[in-house]
């Protein structure tokens, strides 16, 4: 039954998400239109003459249409054609995806075990001249914009030092699947990955911290000390495993703001994801663009929470009851 | 390779040279005396670097899709097109000298100027090997007169519109327009790219058409992922010579820094994109880069709406132009890089703009049309009031991506407030701008202005013509002019018509020219110089890829660094 239970409540938030999705870039000022064509000839141009343009994407019909057009759409796979690629919105997010899943991947496992390894270790340690310099460095770099931390390493590892290549994904003369391919792959990943984990890490780091400096103070702890059981038994199997819990939810949930990040570090880095797409989408005011990518956000955060929630349990025996 | 080479100075020097005595020749028919200035090196060094190479890499920053007439919009990134596609005429409308190059004759044949007849090259080839013919020039203008709209849509549908498209013969088209194109041949014959009838035939949504364009053009686009690469190989076969760049990769980098930071690791061999006047100073003496200042023909405005009140008043229009005082605009906002505005239209430097036209500084004046008017301060908090003595506000509205037009509209404000005009400055995402500029909901607006936009005649006419519903159609004096000067069959005609809509457009401006930019743009000496300029184009297109002497013959002059 609790099983039962999440998924009709991911149910209705998945419908609520598809509304949102379409409703919100319609709210925005502004239609395709203004994009597709310049001012001087739009400015020519007769109220028929615009439908006609408009009517290549679907976006002549009734909105009514248009929603019943954009479910069925998501329902059979077909998002529509982007006004701003002029090709099927879910081949446009297909060839992108991959490249955001390796960005955020990397950055959600780094920040993830940096996040909780610093926050455990500055537990360990409060009070202590170590741990206010962890916080005040953490909180600082986690405080500073993306972008900004961005362009610092651009500015510093491509600009002044010459080590890392500025921009792209990958190198353009490379075939993919050699070793040439991977590795200039993983050189570009460097910067936008260090830029997004240091974004992330400073609220897993928080989590991991408090968690672990309330698991410590926990009578089971003291029971345990009591009971003579080791010192590091104590810490890494009573405290940390129920500090894992809250470091557990908070990752999942952060996968989120991580997408927000992402939005701005491809930007910065040329980096060809969803991120981009987004960026792209909204300076157009493509429509059918921004319904599939916020579609695979909102399908992959609503994934990322559906199976932290599923797998709870098998951490967490209390929520089994 | 010498750090200065005599070589490529003498070079320049004797193109300077060259070039003196066809800026000192009589006017051509229909011209107005003004010049382009030549381009100059900015370097502190001109350098010789090689004038061929295997590969080059440029870096780009507005997408061009699979580079159609339909996915190109603007002249950001209509080089890209050019690339692969060729015109009647080159290289553009921007230089009124332009030469055929798939014509061989653009002939005037009806003393109204409604009939022209075109005789194309013989055994140009498409990229896919069949032949070009008439069929193609007149399926284009038969597609663009019919089919959905465009950039260059207008050049068979309105101005001028075509009546009659004839193929007379395998090389032989013959054009008759509803009203008289003098100029046909210097604009839209060097402007309208000519498509391939085989391949759009029956393309009844170019905008969602997915093939590679098929040209005439030097290169091929063989492979583009979009927002992150375009490749295009050179067209070995190509009738004015095989390109001396042999594969020619176009990068997508949107972010300004890291577009310049690339250049500078050498990352990639050329910025397409203007570099940012304070780089411009700090490059300088860069070793590694050459910089070269090219006439783009792009200017920043100050958009009036007169589609409502109070600009449909053309005397408080009139009081705005007098108020703004663009030469200090100019030295903060661009660092001095350019020139100050002058006039509402079109670029001080076109070939047909009438010289000397000045909308002046006079805030003196400006205040005195503002009492006469009756745009006083009815009720003594400092600030004019409408003649009934409702406040007075204007909006001017920026985009957000746009920090120096932020800049431009904080003096805007300033200098409005010192004839007591009072303005709101608000910045707002490009996209709901744009929805403000459509719906007409908006007084004032900061924006660029294209080469097309701004040094095209016909332009003009599309972009101020009384019949196009958004002009005030209070304005008859305009709407008048505009028709005298579409009815006019010389080019000294038009251009005499077209200096009174230019004077008329100065007094009662609906645009208020800020500065014209000056464009510099900086590459790597080492992987190529060869780099000519291009009235309009800057040095990033295709006449700097071509064989010398094609290059040399078609190329704006240049001067040295220094002057």
């Amino acid at each position: 039954m609790v099983w039962l239970r999440i998924i009709a409540a991911y149910a209705a938030v998945l419908a609520l998400a598809l509304t949102l999705n379409f409703a919100l870039p319609r709210m925005a000022p502004g239609d395709p239109l203004a994009f597709l064509l310049p001012e001087d000839v739009l400015a020519e141009m007769t109220p028929a003459e615009k439908d006609r343009v408009l009517a290549e994407f679907g976006l002549d019909d009734p909105v009514a249409v248009q929603f019943a057009a954009y479910v069925g759409g998501v329902v059979t796979g077909d998002l529509g054609t982007s006004t701003r690629y002029g090709a099927p919105v879910w081949d446009v997010v297909a060839g992108r995806l991959p490249w955001t899943l390796l960005l955020m991947g990397w950055a959600l496992a780094l920040s993830a075990a940096l996040g909780t390894a610093l926050g455990v270790a500055a537990a360990r340690s409060r009070g202590e001249m170590s741990d206010i310099g962890t916080t005040v460095l953490v909180l600082a770099l986690g405080s500073a914009p993306v972008f900004w931390v961005a362009m610092l390493l651009i500015t510093l590892f491509s600009a002044k030092l010459g080590w890392l290549p500025s921009f792209g994904a990958a190198p353009l003369m490379a075939i993919p699947g050699t070793w040439g391919y991977v590795a200039g792959v993983a050189e570009r990943l460097i910067m936008p990955v260090t830029a997004l984990t240091i974004a992330q890490t400073a609220g897993v780091w928080l989590t991991a911290r408090s968690a672990m400096a309330v698991a410590l103070s926990r009578d089971y702890v003291t029971v345990a000390r009591a009971k003579g059981v080791p010192e590091r038994a104590v810490f890494w199997r009573h405290a940390l495993r129920n500090a894992m819990l809250p470091i557990y939810t908070n990752v999942a949930i952060g996968l989120g703001a991580l997408l927000g990040g992402a939005l701005v570090v491809e930007t910065v880095f040329s980096w060809p994801g969803i991120g981009q797409l987004v960026v792209q989408g909204v300076e157009a005011r493509d429509y059918n663009l921004l319904q599939g990518v916020f579609l695979v956000a909102t399908l992959s955060v609503l994934a990322a929470n559906l199976l932290s929630d599923l797998t709870y349990p098998f951490i967490d025996p209390r929520v089994r009851r | 390779m010498a750090r200065s080479a005599p070589l490529a100075l003498t070079l320049s020097l004797m193109t300077a040279v060259a070039a003196g005595p066809a800026l000192a020749q009589s006017l051509a028919p229909g011209e107005s005396g003004n010049r382009l200035e030549p381009a100059r090196y900015v370097s502190e060094a001109v350098n010789d670097g090689p004038k061929a190479a295997d590969r080059l890499t440029l870096g780009m920053w507005v997408a061009a899709g699979n580079v159609t007439t339909y996915t190109i919009g603007n002249s950001w990134n209509d080089w890209v097109l050019w690339l692969v596609y060729d015109k009647l005429r080159e290289p553009s409308p921007y230089v009124g000298n332009s030469q055929d190059w798939l014509a061989t004759r653009v002939e005037q044949v009806s003393d109204d100027a409604r009939v022209w007849e075109i005789a194309l090259r013989d055994g140009i080839t498409w990229h896919d090997g069949t032949p070009f013919t008439a069929e193609d020039v007149a399926f284009t203008f038969e597609y663009y007169r019919e089919g959905p709209p465009n950039r260059w849509t207008h050049h068979a549908s309105s101005v001028p519109r075509m009546v009659g498209i004839e193929v007379v013969d395998r090389l032989t088209v013959r054009l008759t327009a509803e009203k008289p194109m003098p100029n046909f041949d210097r604009i839209t014959a060097a402007d309208l790219p000519i498509i391939q009838k085989a391949q759009w035939e029956g393309v009844e949504e170019p905008r969602s058409f997915e093939e590679l364009p098929v040209g005439t053009g030097p290169y091929r686009l063989v492979a583009y992922e979009a927002d992150r690469f375009y490749r295009f190989e050179a067209n070995e076969d190509y009738w004015k010579g095989a390109p001396v760049v042999k594969n020619l990769d176009l990068v997508m980098i949107k972010d300004p820094q890291t577009m310049f930071t690339a250049l500078k690791t050498g990352e990639i061999d050329g910025a397409a994109r203007p570099v940012p006047p304070e780089l411009v100073r700090e490059w300088r003496d860069d070793p590694d880069l050459e910089m070269i200042s090219a006439p783009t023909l792009w200017g920043a405005w100050l958009d009036l709406n007169v589609q409502r009140p109070p600009f449909d008043d053309r005397e408080l229009r009139r009081a705005v132009t007098l108020a703004v005082d663009t030469a200090p605009m100019l030295e903060r906002v661009m660092l001095g890089q350019g020139k100050p505005g002058t006039h509402s239209w079109p670029h001080v430097d076109s070939f047909w703009t009438k010289p000397d036209l000045h909308a002046g500084y006079d805030p003196a004046s400006a205040a005195a049309i503002l009492d006469a008017e009756g745009y006083v301060d009815a009720d003594g908090d400092g600030t004019r009031d409408y003649p009934d003595g409702s406040p007075l506000t204007l909006d001017l509205k920026v985009a957000s991506n746009q920090p120096l037009f932020l800049r431009a509209a904080e003096m805007v404000d300033a200098q409005l407030a010192e004839v007591g005009l009072r303005v709101d400055v608000e910045s707002v995402d490009p996209g709901t701008l744009a929805a403000l500029w459509r719906g007409g909901d908006f007084n004032l607006r900061i924006a660029d202005i294209t080469p097309h936009g701004i040094a095209d005649q016909d332009m003009l006419i599309i972009l101020y013509r009384g019949d196009r519903g958004r002009e005030p159609t209070v304005d008859e004096e305009k709407a008048a002019i505009v028709e005298r000067w579409l009815d006019a069959e010389t080019r000294e005609e038009r251009l005499a018509i077209s200096y009174e809509l230019q004077e008329y457009q100065t007094r009662y401006p609906n645009r208020v020219m800020l500065w014209y930019p000056e464009s510099t743009f900086a590459y790597r000496w080492e992987s190529f110089d060869a780099y000519v300029p291009s009235a309009g184009y800057g040095i990033f297109h295709k006449y700097s890829f071509l064989p010398q002497e094609v290059r040399e013959a078609i190329a704006d002059p240049m001067l040295p660094a220094g002057q």
